[in-house]
């Protein structure tokens, strides 16, 4: 534990405003439940209001912000420690507090008292006239540095700058005079960075409950056997349970029937990093299936591999409508080729007789993360104003997006209605190829659309094959430049996110749910994200050790769930992936911006519940009528549809 | 008619530009007095309206036939191939002489009869009355007064017969005023806010050169100022770039000098003249796919076709206007250059943002009637409805009813219409079917004595009404008093239904809107089932308490629950098509609409999804 700092006069000062009297340091005293709805109210009034068009004020963003946060906070499920200022959750340990400046880009700075604990850095702001709080958990930090020196002149010019993962950063002035900062930055860096300093992530300290076990949402023979396999074509093979085929696949995987166990270990030879087609999805009529895998090791004379080629034509066999099978390479043509000389490559035409290959187009991890930078720099701290799209444009992040969307088209349409099988690659298998098979996966299959299908879907197709999380993220890393960083998960959310927009009432989950997975991608809460593979993941006992996300989403799906969404069955979607249609996330990555807000509650979705619950009441009175009507009729063969028949009766087309 | 040599072509296609596998449509090509009509095999119809067509271009001959590329001013764009040449060349020559007609009577507004008798047109026509809306505002009142001076047109041609000036304004000062501005378009009142008691003004430019002055017009501005008991300043707004504003000194005209003026405060709000808005919406449909489709560049091409800069700059200068008269609680005299473009957008839109009346479909009829059409600006040249100059043509009202669309994608529950209904006005204010935008200012209209001759578009909207109604429209919400839109960049996107608004590829698959309209109707049909099986048991309750329960009652009674059964089966089936009259836009004529199949088709998918034929999906363009 760390000395407490001597100087808690803003803390004390709200002690006393606060009217408890229990004192004992600025940890104790005021009922932060009180608090926060106190503040709420306070900001109530709506912003809209007070400020004519222009610029808004200082004080209308400082409100919405901090309300803002303090709805995330409650709305997380995390418990106020009523004898504390802060929330905490359980197994979550207080460190130390400091008074400090906020430079709050949009309001200029602000003098605040931030709290660290081991899990998150919170600041409440100890002016009278700006309420604002910052509730930052430590995970989203990806670098901290120090700003200006000493010496160096010129107000609030000393202190730290936080970058952070979630296209916001942090900027702290502190006192000059005697290292201030130090322990600041000391704390920060040691428990934003716990790998580098031996220190368990916060996922394995939470103690957090939850009346729903997130890990028991994704089963893979349950899933495999909902798409009703093994039949007679597939099989599920537990050769890689040790993880002996394949260290960055899942213990059970479902390979052609035909296919023996030492074939599969012939054909790992021959991909990369033995990542062997395996099967993702079986359309339910046509049979057709997605297999995915990693590249051919090919190289750069042309390397051929019998045991491959005859694999890809059994598993073309397992569906004997189409004569080829197509194979997607989801980079550019030209990566390809460039593989070749590091030993990879691509199916040619000459070895694949019975196969179609195309590219895809797809760019690669460090095009991703330079691409985000840039989205990052026009619209953090300022939007830019006067070139928006063409800068929006030079980002390229939308694109990016069209590409991968227009990529997931291409494998839905090829197995729906072109009825032909299809095997993903890219390099490796574990970014675009993840992105490629979940989203068409979405498109064809409306399990994937309801909340727990969604979750089940990233668990098998990002956790379980081994997108690797902790590299792209970079959890409790401090290597913040690691080439190894990469949005390609943020960028399939987005790409979902452009789905449900064009098609409203497919989704059971709201925008909402899409944005609590991003954070929690980042704040190494859960362990959910947690490691690379399915085998460090076992090795760590991350299941046993650790609360999953799915828990706390699943414990209150209510507020996760989209009002417009109608449960339809067999109905895949095709999104529209031209320019004209994709539009940048703003509630997500200018979210930070406090002109965006928009009106809430969203007054369609408002409308919509409105005339739900409408037509409930009129279906339940016409239902009281047919009783009453029907009380009076003796004979049985007239009496009306009960409601058991009624009601999903009027539902079915909405 | 004349002009028509060819009046049915076989074997045309039609081709999708949006398109990748060069689909096409094969049919049959009429040409009647008024329209251009394509009959495809599927015996889907496809209408042109003669007036609607901005441009008919004949390209190279290719080997499947001589293709005809018709460009519309409702953006539609049709590209047919004719197989033999001689036919292409008589249509393009045919529809050349259609499209641009010399004389007014020539336009279809003096042939379409839509089958009312001599009273219902002109109930039609009065139906918008100005002076009761000026009634509505407050005025005539201690401070304002309706002005005789132009009774007859004599002090200015473009503006209307009745104009509301300030009391304390004699005639003499008017009339020196307006001699001292361009085309005598003298400041009068636009819009009255009742409860600050201050006033939107409008104007043309003034004659002042680099020095000249005139009392009766600084007398008139100081009247203005005088009529606003709160606050003795006032605000006097030109549009215009300040470039624009000094370059027009040299030709004698310019803008008020603040210090001739007491109590202004002067400011330029910098929205760009018609030509440059005319070439900004050419770039604009050029990024929209006329020329093919690029598709990198849509972003950066629509930044520099400066549209959306364009309507931010309306935007901007209509939020200075309503600040001004809610913040400041000054008044405004608004102008640019002669003072029927740029005025009539921002003082339109300023009144927009501040009365909510004008957020009802009615009210965004007067609107229109007040500051477009009876205030002079000039539709048929800028809409280019007779063969003129084409330099006089420009998007200036589709600009405006841009903004109101933005306007109604930030406020979605503060306008009582929907998309449907700007898009049905954009329509026809080029159909030329109706006679309100048709002429320049008041006194050609009465002149060409449309009263008499055609019909009035706004009845039939009103007809329609249900079509344009805004589901999410909260009329009573305090909230929604007075707009104030956020400006920041990204609220300012590409209007698609607009533009796109024929391409049904780029169509979004589902519609929140339509999903919304369909709940409504089905809980109206709910609705109705309640009523019908309660006044039916009350019925029976009443019978058989008069002792009289007969086997034929019973009979009588049992259908009821089958029927009901049925009627919610049968709405399951109903359901979809239930928004097949949401968006007719393409129709013409609202009231008897041949049109519909077209619109059915593309609105039959929702809420549905648009299912697609193998291959189609992968058209990303």
């Amino acid at each position: 534990m760390l000395p407490r700092q001597p100087a808690r006069g803003g803390g004390r000062r709200a002690v006393a405003r606060g009217g408890a009297a229990a004192g004992g340091g600025p940890w104790r005293g005021r009922s932060g439940a009180r608090e926060a709805s106190s503040l709420a109210t306070a900001v109530a009034p709506g912003p809209r209001v007070s400020s004519m068009a222009s610029a808004p004020t200082s004080k209308y963003n400082s409100h919405s912000l901090e309300n803002e946060s303090i709805k995330r906070t409650s709305r997380d499920g995390v418990n106020w420690d009523l004898s504390e200022a802060v929330p905490r959750l359980p197994g979550e340990t207080r460190i130390t507090d400091k008074e400090v400046i906020y430079i709050c880009p949009f309001n200029g700075p602000i003098k605040g008292r931030v709290y660290i604990t081991n899990y998150r850095l919170y600041l409440r702001s100890l002016e009278t006239d700006s309420a604002l709080i910052l509730d930052v958990p430590l995970g989203v930090i990806s670098r901290i540095e120090k700003m200006g020196g000493a010496t160096s002149r010129g107000e609030n010019s000393y202190g730290l700058d936080i970058t952070c993962k979630d296209m916001r950063n942090l900027r702290f002035a502190l006192k000059q005079e005697g290292h201030s900062r130090r322990d600041m930055f000391e704390i920060l860096t040691r428990y934003a960075f716990p790998l580098a300093h031996s220190l368990p992530i916060f996922a394995f300290l939470n103690e957090e409950k939850f009346n729903v076990d997130g890990w028991t949402v994704y089963n893979p023979v349950e899933e495999y056997r909902r798409q009703g396999l093994p039949n007679h074509h597939w099989r599920i093979t537990f050769i890689n349970k040790c993880y002996e085929l394949c260290d960055t696949y899942p213990a059970l995987l479902v390979v052609p029937y035909r296919a023996s166990d030492d074939d599969l270990r012939r054909v790992a030879t021959f991909r990369s990093r033995n990542r062997i087609p395996v099967l993702s999805w079986i359309h339910p009529e046509n049979k057709t299936v997605i297999v995915r895998c990693s590249q051919p090791l090919v190289g750069m004379s042309g390397k051929r591999n019998k045991d491959d080629e005859k694999y890809l034509d059994v598993i073309r066999e397992t569906n004997r409508q189409i004569s080829k099978l197509t194979i997607y390479d989801a980079r550019p043509n030209v990566n390809a080729v460039a593989n070749k000389a590091t030993g990879g490559g691509y199916e040619s035409d000459d070895a694949y007789h019975n196969a179609e290959l195309f590219f895809l187009d797809i760019h690669n991890i460090h095009v991703m993360r330079e691409s985000l930078k840039k989205v990052k720099d026009i619209v953090y701290p300022n939007v830019e104003e006067s070139h928006w799209l063409s800068s929006l444009e030079s980002t390229h992040w939308l694109e990016h997006i069209k590409l991968v969307l227009t990529g997931a088209i291409q494998v839905a349409d090829r197995v729906s209605s072109g009825k032909s099988s299809v095997l993903v690659h890219c390099s490796d298998g574990w970014d675009r190829t993840a992105q490629l098979t979940s989203l068409a996966m979405l498109m064809l299959d409306s399990f994937y659309r309801s909340i727990e299908g969604f979750e089940i879907l990233v668990q098998k197709e990002w956790i379980s094959f081994g997108h690797k999380f902790a590299s792209r993220i970079g959890h409790g890393d401090k290597n913040h430049a690691d080439a190894d960083r990469s949005p390609i998960f943020l960028q399939f959310i987005d790409c979902v996110w452009q789905m449900s927009k064009q098609f409203p009432t497919a989704f059971e989950f709201n925008e909402r749910f899409l944005i609590t997975i991003l954070d929690h991608l980042y704040s190494c809460r859960f362990g959910t994200f947690l490691y690379n593979c399915e085998s460090a993941r076992e090795k760590q006992k991350v299941t046993e050790r650790t609360v999953s996300l799915w828990s706390l989403i699943n414990s209150n799906k209510d507020k996760f769930k989209n009002p417009f969404y109608t449960k339809e069955i067999n109905r895949v979607l095709y999104p529209v992936a031209s320019m004209r249609h994709l539009e940048l996330w703003v509630n997500y990555y200018i979210r930070w911006n406090p002109r965006i807000k928009q009106q809430q509650p969203n007054p369609v979705e408002q409308r919509y519940v409105e005339l739900l619950a409408l037509r409930d009441e009129y279906i339940q009175r016409l239902e009281e009528l047919q009783l009453a009507s029907s009380a009076k009729l003796p004979d049985p063969s007239t009496s009306p549809a009960g409601p058991s028949q009624m009601m999903p009766h009027v539902r079915t087309h909405f | 008619m004349e002009h028509i040599r060819t009046t049915k072509v076989e074997q045309v296609k039609l081709l999708d530009r949006f398109s990748t596998s060069n689909k096409s449509l094969t049919g049959t090509l009429y040409l009647t007095a008024t329209h251009l009509l394509f009959i495809d095999s599927h015996q889907k119809e496809t209408w042109i309206l003669h007036h609607h067509i901005a441009l008919v271009e004949k390209l190279a001959l290719t080997t499947s036939g001589c293709p005809l590329v018709i460009q519309c001013k409702n953006f539609r764009i049709v590209h047919f191939i004719v197989p033999r040449e001689r036919d292409c060349h008589d249509i393009y020559n045919s529809l050349l002489q259609l499209s641009k007609q010399a004389k007014y009577e020539d336009l279809y507004a003096f042939s379409y009869n839509p089958k009312q008798n001599d009273s219902e047109r002109l109930q039609g026509w009065q139906l918008i009355d100005l002076a009761e809306e000026y009634k509505r505002m407050g005025v005539p009142n201690s401070n304002w007064q309706l002005s005789d001076a132009n009774r007859e047109y004599k002090i200015c041609e473009t503006y209307p017969r009745e104009l509301y000036v300030p009391r304390i304004a004699s005639k003499p000062i008017i009339v020196g005023s307006s001699k001292f501005r361009s085309k005598g378009r003298f400041p009068v009142l636009s819009y009255y806010h009742q409860n600050k008691e201050a006033a939107i003004c409008r104007c043309s430019q003034p004659l002042s050169g680099f020095s000249a002055r005139c009392l009766e017009d600084e007398h008139l501005l100081q009247a203005i100022s005088k009529a606003n008991p709160v606050n003795r300043y006032m605000y006097v707004m030109d549009t215009r770039p300040k470039l624009n504003a000094m370059a027009n000194r040299a030709a004698g005209k310019g803008y008020e000098n603040e210090d001739n003026y007491s109590n202004i405060r002067f400011q330029f709000v910098g929205i760009e003249n018609i030509h440059v808005m005319r070439s900004s919406l050419q770039k604009l449909l050029e990024v929209n796919g006329t020329k093919g489709l690029s598709v990198s560049d849509f972003y950066s091409g629509l930044e520099s076709s400066g549209w959306l800069r364009h309507i931010k700059a309306v935007m901007d200068a209509a939020i200075f206007l309503a600040k001004a008269i809610m913040v400041e609680n000054a008044s405004v005299l608004v102008h640019c250059s002669d003072g029927w473009d740029r005025t009539s957008q921002v003082c339109s839109l300023g009144s927009l943002l501040l009365d909510s009346y004008y957020r009802t479909i009615k009210g965004f009829m007067v609107l229109i009637e007040k500051d477009w059409i009876s205030f002079g600006h000039k539709f048929s040249e800028r809409c280019g409805h007779l063969d003129g100059d084409p330099k006089e043509v420009s998007p200036v009202f589709t600009q405006f009813l841009e903004c109101v669309w933005h306007l109604t994608e930030q406020f979605p529950q503060a306008f009582e219409f929907n998309e449907a209904f700007l898009l049905q006005i954009h329509e026809h204010i080029h159909s030329c079917q109706f006679g309100n935008f048709l002429g320049n200012c008041q006194k050609e209209r009465e002149e060409l004595k449309l009263k008499e001759k055609t019909y009035s578009l706004w009845p039939f909207l009103l007809d329609d009404q249900k079509k344009y109604l805004n589901p999410l429209y909260s009329s009573k919400s305090p909230k929604f008093a007075v707009l104030e839109p956020n400006t920041v960049s990204f609220n300012f996107k590409f209007w698609r239904n607009m533009y796109h608004q024929f391409d049904r590829t780029l169509h979004p698959r589902q519609s929140m809107f339509n999903i919304i309209m369909n709940m409504n109707e089905q809980n109206e049909q709910l609705e109705n089932d309640i009523k019908d099986l309660e006044s039916k048991i009350k019925q029976r309750k009443s019978k058989q308490t008069d002792g009289i329960l007969t086997k034929e009652l019973l009979h009588s009674v049992h259908p009821e629950s089958p029927t009901l059964k049925t009627s919610l089966c049968f709405k399951e089936q109903t359901l979809l098509p239930v928004n097949h009259a949401l968006r007719t836009i393409e129709g013409s004529n609202p009231a008897d609409n041949r049109y519909s199949e077209y619109a059915e088709e593309y609105s039959k998918s929702e809420p549905g999804v648009v299912s697609l034929e193998y291959g189609v999906a992968r058209m990303t363009c």
